[in-house]
């Protein structure tokens, strides 16, 4: 393969990379530099691609390489990510006022309650070990098979097996206990709680009624409520959609909130 | 050894100490065994005998267990063997838990024992609970769970 091919090739899951990139690093502008530095490495070792898996897995190993290179060493999120960054969006009225201003002037700046499933995703996934998290969204959201996925992360395909059995299971038990739209003792209303603010006219529950894990959540098991959260993901692309510019200006929001929390401040 | 029939603990004792050894044939890889026997964070997830399990399960690490046959009581452990897939050790000075695992036609040969003692272990052996019943119980949840993952979809 020639760089011009590669060139080529690799415009047609760029966006996917950035977008998986995001959801690991939970920054835009690490998953800017991330992608760039991915092509830059994929380019000077072109002649080592054998062809022996896909072009797109093999750019997604190096991608995940130097994700996980700059994630190694940080500190995972709590399972209580979005209590903490609501309460610290609360005492923080330049928040509300910027995020507006977003709303009212953006064309990427539509407050949507599935795209805030999305969004709260990210942000919980990164309870899970390293791993894991890169494990589960290769699989559940990205598509790859085990086969990439252990050709990705240089491990067994039944270490691969193990990740996403144990991160799936402690996805939905976190989902469970804290969604309110798929339990009704779950803490969390943020979705709607935010709804009510930058969509007052709209009733959250005609809403909720268009999202399918949402309206048919007494129906279906807590295996096949994640399954439908993972294809809310599926069909998103976080800087494409229509809630992109208010979506990752509240992601840049938390990242740097627990930065704070982790003590990981620059 | 391989005369105790799987998934049954057996216990041999002498004056000065006491091994505890149970098997099990596992019907998955033993790098899925490995795994769940490595990710100390997720012991209690699994493993209805660990209360909670904390530290790292690597070469001379370190991990405090806290245990259903008393759980008041915090174990603090070295990892004492660590060969991937196939041996991991861990003990104090009282003695040596030992994990085997062996790749066979079906998955994997597990084994675990135990074996306490030392010159004061008469003055305390009839405190020590029995570990029979926790160590079969222990070899069934890490054959349900392995043997679960292992049939999970592709």
């Amino acid at each position: 393969m020639t760089t011009d091919q590669l060139a080529i090739e690799f415009e047609n899951f760029q966006g996917e990379l950035k977008s998986f990139l995001l959801r690991i690093t939970a920054s835009v502008q690490d998953a800017e530099d991330i992608v760039q530095e991915t092509y830059i490495k994929a380019s000077t070792k072109i002649n080592t691609f054998r062809g022996e898996s896909s072009l797109k897995t093999w750019v997604f190993r190096i991608g995940s390489n130097l994700a996980m290179d700059q994630l190694r060493s940080r500190k995972r999120w709590p399972d209580t990510v979005t209590d903490i960054c609501r309460e610290e969006s609360l005492k923080n009225p330049q928040f509300f006022k910027e995020a507006m201003n977003i709303r009212q002037t953006s064309p990427q700046g539509n407050f949507e309650i599935k795209e805030h499933i999305a969004f709260c995703f990210t942000c919980v996934s990164k309870t899970l070990p390293l791993e894991q998290h890169l494990a589960l969204l290769l699989k559940e959201v990205y598509g790859f098979k085990l086969r990439e996925i252990a050709e990705i992360l240089k491990q067994s395909e039944a270490m691969v097996k193990y990740y996403l059995h144990v991160s799936r299971n402690q996805m939905i038990d976190i989902f469970d206990q804290r969604c309110s739209l798929i339990n009704k003792q779950g803490i969390c209303h943020q979705c709607t709680e935010l709804n009510g603010i930058f969509n007052p006219k709209q009733k959250a529950q005609e809403e909720l009624a268009k999202i399918e894990m949402a309206r048919d959540a007494e129906d279906k098991s807590k295996e096949e409520l994640f399954d439908l959260r993972m294809k809310i993901l599926q069909e998103l692309d976080p800087f494409e959609s229509g809630a992109a510019d208010l979506q990752l200006y509240h992601l840049e929001h938390n990242r740097k909130v627990m930065e704070k929390y982790l003590g990981e401040t620059k | 050894m391989n005369s105790i029939p799987t998934g049954k603990a057996s216990t041999r004792k002498t004056i000065f100490s006491r091994e505890t050894t149970v098997r099990a044939k596992i019907e998955a890889d033993p790098s899925i065994v490995w795994a769940l026997l490595t990710h100390a964070s997720d012991f209690s997830r699994w493993n209805s005998t660990v209360v909670s399990l904390t530290g790292e399960i690597r070469e001379g690490g370190t991990i405090e267990l806290k245990s259903t046959l008393d759980e008041k009581r915090v174990f603090k452990l070295k990892i004492k063997e660590f060969m991937p897939e196939k041996r991991l050790v861990w003990g104090d000075n009282m003695g040596s838990r030992v994990y085997s695992l062996e790749k066979s036609m079906g998955g994997t040969d597990f084994t675990m024992s135990e074996k306490i003692g030392g010159p004061l272990f008469p003055l305390f052996a009839s405190f020590i609970p029995s570990f029979d019943e926790s160590f079969e119980q222990f070899a069934a949840d890490l054959k349900k769970e392995a043997e679960k993952i292992q049939k999970a979809k592709k």
